[in-house]
């Protein structure tokens, strides 16, 4: 089922992480990510272990789940794994998938570097982020 | 009054979101900061709008209000729109001069074009806003345990 790289590329560029990149930049993309699949039922990350990078999703979906409880799903464009990488702690939650999850994957330390390289990707998970932040909390925001 | 970069940069260490960022970027941030004036009565923010800026309140008070209904006053040192200027999403809340405040002003696309040119500031702000979802997330579970 893997794609070829023009059809990778265009698959990026649907993305809203990816929204500002430019061709050339979508293929360095491509090229650095590397592409996964995962069956339905595997936990990819498991809360309170170590994170082993970060994930976008290409297709299929996940749950998101704390101590047993799903608290959300995630799907196409959507992205896991960022935040035990940023904060050098182990994942706060499960991630399992709930349809065969293809995605496109990234490891740990090279995440940093990554997102020095693209700050208009670093800029579109600092929005992803801030939305999250929103939603826990209150009018200040 | 006109501030210096230095007043700007330290009203802004006020604002989480600016937590842990090099002097150097708080003060590149600092700089393409503006002071604005508000008389009583007059709205600095309306319900409903697009978020396009960041407020820190350098003297005055203002009501934080959802409706008619006033939520709560805010005073000096106090801020608000700290994640509309990164999301822009439409305010919760409208905000009222309730005397003659001074503000230091943050705008969002003025954000972005220092974001892009420091991925250094980018990152910084990533990692203190995935702490705070963390510590969000920690108290949900928290309060469903019963903690």
């Amino acid at each position: 089922m893997a794609m070829t790289q023009q059809e990778l590329v265009d698959m990026l560029s649907s993305l809203t992480l990816f929204a500002d990149l430019t061709r050339p930049q979508l293929e360095q993309v491509a090229h650095k990510m590397t592409e996964e699949s995962f069956p339905v039922g595997q936990r990819i990350l498991r809360q309170g272990f170590t994170g082993t990078g970060f994930y976008v999703i290409l297709d299929g979906e996940v749950a998101v789940k704390i101590d047993g409880d799903e608290r959300a799903r995630l799907a196409k464009g959507d992205f896991f794994g960022e935040m035990s990488i940023l904060l050098g702690e182990p994942p706060v939650a499960d991630i399992v998938t709930l349809r065969q999850l293809h995605v496109l994957h990234l490891g740990g330390p090279e995440l940093e570097g990554f997102l020095r390289e693209h700050p208009q990707v670093m800029y579109r998970m600092l929005k992803a982020i801030a939305v999250r932040l929103r939603n826990a909390s209150r009018w200040r925001s | 009054m006109a501030l210096s970069t230095q007043d700007k940069a330290a009203a802004l260490a006020g604002v989480p979101l600016f937590a842990g960022i090099s002097a150097d970027s708080m003060e590149r941030l600092a700089a393409v900061t503006g002071e604005q004036e508000f008389a009583p009565g007059q709205f600095i923010v309306r319900q409903g709008q697009v978020g396009t800026g960041l407020y820190v309140i350098l003297s005055g008070s203002v009501k934080v209000l959802r409706g008619a209904d006033e939520l709560t006053r805010l005073g000096k040192g106090e801020f608000f729109g700290e994640l509309s200027v990164i999301d822009q999403k439409p305010r919760n809340a409208s905000i009222e001069a309730a005397e003659q405040t001074e503000v230091v002003a943050l705008a969002s696309w003025d954000l972005l074009a220092l974001l892009e040119s420091d991925p250094k500031l980018a990152l910084n702000m990533i990692k203190g806003l995935v702490a705070r979802v963390r510590l969000a997330v920690d108290e949900l579970s928290g309060e469903r345990l019963g903690h």
